[in-house]
């Protein structure tokens, strides 16, 4: 396909957030200087990050911890405000994750509504998907069960399945996969897919590599905040396990 | 699985679809349409926390039953039996049960809303959702814990010799004076309790001053001297609530500067809380 279309269209892009910092000094000193309030340190996480992304894509986004991976798409999704640069799209990314919201003393079929409901379906959109939800995850007989009482890639598939129910143009997933079996991995393969064929763009940050060579055409290596490289998959993985990081992965 | 990105993926021709800013903020009519279309799960969530919280007790649901009926037992021993305040007013009990009712809604809504934001971080961080979907919740959740304690209210004001009168038609007026109250009270608790999450530890200190100040226990009328001074008592808005509801129910007098009180609140206070909550709601994740 010569020429694809963008679907995310990153400009020099900068973004800080602020950390509470514990004060060195004591609560005596703080009154002599006269500086009770809560001091913040601002944690510039994205230094000028241009990029694109284009329909049918999976872009991989790498880099050691604290490069900026996770407040990128945070920034992406609209998040996190920008300081400067600008971030524009077809439509708004949605990044995979509803676990906060999800209650382990209910069964899975209510977190299936709950979790439907804080994504943006009304009650009837995910009442007529639970069938499809609860079959995608799997859960046909544990369904009606408190969802504490699953194990952990019950949970994966519970979360996984709720998540990507409404199918988004652009999916942005932040160590997601990680968790959870080889035929999760496999569910999570043809999600990424689906939403590759219907020209939307898939964004995976992970410190997996196999997971990368995987999924990914493309791959972004970040670095304290500033793209480092940009290029093919294998080239990329290579260079960033050869590179000498303290923490790169 | 259906795909909403699908638009023309399928057709040959190339319709180019111009890129919307993703970083900026909705006006106030987008935003509020927005929430009004998720409205659902500012009613559901709390619905099903309500069920969850009392799932491993012996009576289950019937604790939102038992619970306020113990609150107001507890007051008519302490108030009504032995330290007696019950002066100047004819049928004390429905005085106090009324009382202790709504100042119980507007003070739950409010302890709840303060960390309506904090307690969800984790949700604010992975999904663009309105973020007034979450004080909203708190609202809705307490307003429907209130349900049964009301009706508790009503049972107990006609157990004690009250007749139902034209007056009773009003009350629901009255609540959902007090609905927008809380929910403007929320939505500014909220909104502080981000930025200064020592707000909750403050809350119920300030709660226990408005306790005495609207008059839950006793009848200001009979116990304040001074017109004056039970004028000042107009701008509290609860006391303004209660006797309102009192009034309604028990034919308890009136004050025309009680109702103007009343009125005023239940429109600025929304007014206020929405205008402080939307303007900075971009920075709450941060």
């Amino acid at each position: 396909m010569s020429d694809p279309a963008v679907t995310v269209e990153v400009r020099d892009a900068h973004v800080s957030y602020r950390v509470f910092e514990e004060p060195a000094m004591g609560l005596k000193q703080g009154f002599a200087r006269g500086r009770m309030r809560r001091q913040y340190r601002m944690i510039p996480a994205v230094q000028g990050v241009t990029l694109d992304l284009f329909e049918h894509e999976t872009l991989g986004l790498i880099g050691p911890n604290g490069a900026g991976k996770s407040t990128l798409l945070a920034a992406m999704t609209g998040l996190l405000p920008l300081r400067s640069g600008s971030i524009r799209g077809r439509s708004r990314p949605s990044l995979l994750g509803v676990s906060s919201v999800l209650r382990p003393a209910l069964s899975g079929r209510r977190n299936i509504l709950i979790g439907g409901l804080a994504l943006g379906f009304t009650r009837a959109e995910v009442e007529r998907r639970m069938d499809e939800i609860i079959d995608f995850a799997g859960l046909r007989a544990d369904i009606d069960r408190p969802m504490r009482t699953y194990s952990s890639g019950m949970r994966a598939r519970l979360r996984f399945a709720i998540a990507t129910a409404r199918i988004p143009e652009i999916l942005l997933i932040d160590e997601a996969l990680t968790v959870g079996d080889e035929e999760f991995r496999r569910l999570a393969a043809e999600r990424i897919d689906d939403v590759r064929s219907a020209s939307g763009s898939v964004v995976l940050v992970t410190h997996n590599m196999n997971e990368i060579r995987r999924f990914c055409d493309r791959v972004v290596w970040l670095d304290e905040g500033r793209v480092r490289a940009v290029g093919d998959p294998a080239d990329i993985v290579d260079s960033y396990l050869a590179a000498p990081s303290p923490n790169s992965r | 699985m259906s795909t909403e990105a699908a638009g023309g993926s399928g057709s040959g021709e190339r319709t180019v679809r111009p890129l919307i800013d993703l970083t900026s903020r909705p006006t106030a009519r987008t935003y509020l349409r927005e929430a009004w279309r998720r409205r659902e799960f500012a009613i559901v969530v709390p619905a099903q926390d309500l069920r969850a919280q009392n799932m491993d007790t012996t009576l289950g649901q019937l604790w939102h039953l038992v619970n306020p009926a113990l609150l107001v037992g507890v007051y008519f021993l302490v108030f009504g039996v032995i330290i007696d305040t019950r002066r100047g007013v004819d049928n004390f009990l429905g005085f106090l049960i009324v009382g202790v009712v709504l100042f119980h809604l507007t003070q739950r809504v409010t302890l709840e809303a303060s960390t309506s934001i904090t307690q969800n971080m984790g949700l604010i961080r992975s999904i663009q959702f309105p973020r007034i979907l979450l004080p909203a919740a708190s609202v809705n959740g307490q307003t429907a814990a209130f349900v049964p304690a009301l009706a508790l209210a009503i049972l107990a004001v006609l157990a004690t010799g009250e007749l139902p009168t034209l007056r009773w038609l009003v009350l629901p007026a009255v609540l959902v004076a007090q609905f927008a109250l809380n929910f403007g009270t929320a939505l500014l608790v909220a909104r502080i309790g981000t930025t200064m999450p020592d707000l909750r530890q403050i809350l119920p200190h300030l709660f226990r001053l408005l306790f005495y100040g609207s008059g839950v226990i006793f009848s200001v009328d009979a116990f304040v001297q001074s017109a004056a001074w039970r004028r000042a008592f107009a701008l509290n808005p609860l006391y303004d609530v209660i006797t309102c509801a009192r009034w309604c129910l028990l034919g308890e007098p009136v004050d025309l500067w009680v109702v103007a009180g009343l009125v005023m609140w239940c429109i600025v206070m929304p007014a206020i809380g929405f205008w402080v909550f939307h303007r900075s709601e971009q920075r709450l994740g941060a």
